[in-house]
């Protein structure tokens, strides 16, 4: 607060809260029409979160972990880093551009050879826990009475059939080197391509649970921490209704039309 | 104008307005949704319920204000359950925001459960490269995260004592709406076996049920409907907890909308294909 007016400094909590509020009814103003005071707040918020990027990546980054050793410790070998990364920009000439793709070859390598370590981690593990049990039977132990396999009971069978019924049928629609002649093979495609379409339903069903979640926040925010400044929720909900007849008055007026593609008239 | 036809074509204003109300209306209702505990969630809980006392808890934390609204109530979740079994814990942040965000709900949480930064829980801070710390981080903990947020040397704080490498963290938790968990995956739980929870927002969860299939995650809080069983769980009343309510009537309110748009749809359909053979009667 080193700099800052008293003032300033004593009202910031709630200088937050207003200026929260009134960048959270900015970007909301969407829902109306697209609008110029939408584009504001959404460039101060793209702008913001960018500087803060670059601001974090310099004082908890490069700060302590680059400059300090190299400026302030001596270890000066650390300038080879900015000469290395500067070598990119190398691309941007035609007759040196050999010198950034020797960069670039050698951070496709790396990337390459971390992928593959990955893959088997990722995915590997995947493999055999997609063989199921499909036949119930009593929990399985050795004669040490260590236990070998868990118990599947007949709900888990059905469940563990189902699994591999879906799992197959989605394989086989994404059988493209050949032809799918084989009515068999045909048919579990297609039901492959309708269970395919459920996990996506599934995933845009969530996706709207993800939406409402964020817009909740919102009105949380506004109702209950921007309420108590001006009055009270209640105060809070009753502008938000004014706002919301303010916004149906003008959608709905004579000659008031949507425009088409949300895009604003000139 | 016809009616079927309206509520096909209503301006998507008023189902804005009635999706606003339906969401600030239960603030000022004093409603209590039953909420069945999912079983990824139950797990999650049931690990870190299990953990032998003074375990060492890796919570990365990679989420932005952009989603706020599902990743903020599941960060305090799993930190006042944290806290709560006194397990220690760090903070560490792959987004830059991320840090912030983490260290201001900690530090408010911490006086209410009696923990102290630096001795139960500290903040890495935010890193950059992803897979190159990680690697780093499983072989040498200590020099990898050689400071925390406020400068001081790791190796300095109770919270770290016998922290060295990854064989030391007894559970792994990624908050995140991105993919960043893949990585904790492939570098961390894969190579290590380290327990694993996960908490994303509800768009990614459907992707993240293979690894809780596969027994490569142990448990997870799958957006905000996990957070709010979480907190159920813990038996307080959050942020999560207060947009129960509202979340359960904005989804009803919208399958209503759906239902709704469809038999419209449907009957408008069969009242045309009715007038089109009306017509073709001499």
């Amino acid at each position: 607060m080193t700099g800052f007016s008293p003032w300033l400094a004593a009202n910031m909590p709630r200088l937050l809260v207003w200026v929260g509020a009134l960048c959270t009814l900015g970007l909301y103003s969407i829902l109306y029409r697209e609008n110029r005071v939408y584009r504001l707040f959404e460039h101060i918020f793209l702008g913001l979160a960018t500087g803060y990027l670059i601001a974090v990546t310099w004082t908890d980054v490069l700060l302590p972990k680059w400059w300090v050793p190299m400026w302030d410790k001596g270890q000066w070998p650390f300038i080879f880093t900015l000469v290395l990364g500067l070598l990119y920009y190398f691309i941007y000439s035609k007759k040196h551009s050999w010198i950034a793709r020797l960069l670039i070859g050698f951070f496709l390598g790396v990337a390459s050879g971390q992928s593959f370590q990955g893959f088997v981690n990722d995915t590997w593990p995947q493999i055999p826990t997609s063989f199921k049990p499909v036949i119930p039977h009593a929990e399985v132990r050795d004669a040490a009475g260590k236990a070998l396999a868990r118990a599947v009971s007949w709900p888990d069978a059905v469940n563990n059939l189902l699994f591999m019924l879906i799992l197959l049928c989605v394989m086989s629609y994404f059988f493209f080197s050949f032809e799918q002649k084989n009515v068999v093979l045909r048919r579990s495609a297609q039901w492959g391509r309708w269970l395919l379409m459920f996990s996506f339903g599934a995933i845009f069903g969530s996706t709207i649970m993800a939406r409402l979640a964020l817009l909740i926040d919102r009105t949380d925010f506004l109702i209950n921490d921007f309420g108590t400044y001006i009055g009270g929720p209640l105060v809070m909900f009753v502008i938000l209704l004014a706002l919301i007849a303010l916004v149906l008055y003008l959608a709905t007026r004579p000659g008031a039309q949507e425009p088409e593609g949300g895009e604003e008239s000139p | 104008m016809n009616i079927l036809r309206l509520l096909q074509t209503v301006d998507r204003r008023f189902l804005y307005a009635l999706l606003l109300l339906a969401v600030t209306v239960p603030f000022f209702l004093d409603i209590r949704l039953p909420v069945p505990i999912s079983p990824q969630t139950q797990a999650l809980y049931n690990a870190i319920e299990n953990l032998p006392p003074n375990s060492f808890v890796l919570l990365g934390s990679d989420w932005s204000a952009g989603t706020r609204g599902e990743n903020r109530p599941q960060t305090e979740a799993v930190m006042r359950h944290l806290m709560k079994r006194k397990l220690r814990f760090a903070i560490l942040a792959f987004e830059a925001q991320s840090a912030t965000l983490a260290q201001d709900i900690a530090t408010r949480l911490q006086s209410e459960y009696g923990v102290k930064e630096g001795v139960n829980w500290v903040n890495w801070g935010y890193k950059v490269d992803v897979v190159n710390f990680l690697k780093a981080l499983v072989q040498n903990v200590p020099q990898t995260a050689s400071a925390d947020v406020h400068g001081t040397p790791t190796a300095q704080l109770p919270v770290m004592q016998g922290i060295h490498t990854a064989k030391d963290i007894a559970l792994l938790i990624d908050i995140t709406p991105s993919s960043t968990y893949q990585a904790y995956i492939q570098f961390v739980q894969g190579p290590y076996q380290i327990p694993m929870g996960l908490a994303p927002t509800a768009v990614m969860a459907p992707e993240a049920f293979n690894y809780l299939d596969s027994r490569q995650l142990i448990g997870m809080i799958a957006g905000l409907q996990g957070a709010i069983e979480y907190e159920q769980l813990l038996g307080v009343v959050g942020k999560a907890t207060r947009a129960s309510v509202s979340s359960s009537f904005a989804h009803l309110l919208i399958i209503f909308f759906i239902l709704l748009g469809n038999a419209a749809m449907i009957l408008e359909r069969r009242q045309r294909a009715r007038l089109a053979r009306l017509e073709g009667q001499p």
